[in-house]
């Protein structure tokens, strides 16, 4: 008996089978990682300092949209010769969803801004606060889709995070080093998955006329 | 008639053939896919993947568009608003029917 859900779900999750997702994620997260080093780096009262954090959502945005077009690049260069094009729908989620997920955001938003106007004491916790809600929202699209990797990647989040917390190498710092090394785990994963596609889905010749066009 | 057997009985036979069932599967969660990518994740030869397309084109509930991208030939396929319904409702009646079995 065919598994219609299995068969869904595996069509799901075959988006994430040249691991160029994770590749993707991971330079942004370094990019983000790189952004927090360069607020440690440069002195809090100059004119940089004011300018970086000014800058912060366009950095997010604009390394979003970069990443997102490499990672299309990519795909049309590497995946869709291999094993086909496929384009995934894009769901638009419910009102409800919709407020539920603002709510979350503004509680974790209010949450870490609370958190970072306490006491330098407190302060020390963000990156394992970053690290478990990474770790969170990783294990829930693990648990959708079924990617074994991504519980590693979860774990992987929270041990960081609560490691660098642990070894009190300070707040900004922490998290740019949180973001660092978290980046690059996303980013192995990926080339690891992505080298075992390689390898499994070798580009195939040029078509023949009975091709995928003979239909 | 029992229910439970009408309810078989009143399965979508387009759809409710294994190879065609799994195309409709994969469909229902793309807005659109190639011929090598259906071939893959099903594991039909190009001969038979055809054949069941047509079979489900022939129904209404695929769409199958042949285009190029750059210099190489593609035939994308897409599962219409009919082959959605007919699938939402093949799915609904089995899972009725595997509760009452």
């Amino acid at each position: 008996m065919v598994d219609i859900e299995k068969i869904e779900k595996r069509t799901v999750r075959s988006f994430y089978d040249d691991g160029l997702f994770e590749v993707a994620l991971g330079l942004l997260l370094l990019l983000l990682g790189g952004y927090f080093f360069a607020q440690t780096v440069v002195p809090k009262d100059s004119r940089l300092s004011s300018v970086l954090s000014i800058l912060f959502v366009l950095v997010i945005v604009s390394a979003g949209f970069i990443v997102s077009r490499i990672l299309r690049l990519l795909k049309r260069r590497i995946t869709y010769p291999r094993t086909g094009y496929v384009a995934f729908k894009k769901k638009e989620p419910s009102p409800w969803r919709k407020i539920a997920a603002a709510g979350a955001g503004a509680l974790i938003g209010a949450s870490l801004a609370a958190l970072y106007a306490l006491s330098p004491s407190v302060r020390v916790l963000l990156p394992a606060v970053n690290g478990l809600l990474f770790a969170i929202a990783v294990l829930f699209v693990a648990n959708k889709i079924g990617v074994i990797r991504f519980y590693v990647l979860a774990a992987a989040s929270a041990v960081i995070g609560v490691g660098v917390t642990a070894a009190g190498i300070g707040d900004t710092k922490g998290v740019s080093l949180y973001y660092g090394l978290f980046g690059a785990a996303f980013l192995l994963s990926g080339l690891a998955a992505l080298i075992f596609y390689l390898n499994r889905f070798p580009r195939p010749a040029p078509e023949t006329p009975e091709g995928p066009d003979a239909h | 008639m029992p229910t439970d057997v009408r309810l078989l009985s009143d399965l979508d036979r387009v759809i409710h053939e294994p190879a065609r069932l799994a195309l409709a599967a994969i469909l229902s969660v793309v807005e659109s896919a190639d011929f090598l990518y259906l071939q893959r994740e099903t594991g039909l030869t190009k001969g038979n993947l055809s054949s069941h397309l047509a079979k489900l084109e022939e129904a209404g509930y695929v769409a199958i568009e042949k285009t190029y991208r750059g210099r190489i030939p593609l035939t994308l396929v897409r599962l219409t608003d009919a082959g959605a319904a007919a699938y939402k409702a093949y799915r609904a009646r089995f899972r009725k029917f595997l509760e009452k079995a």
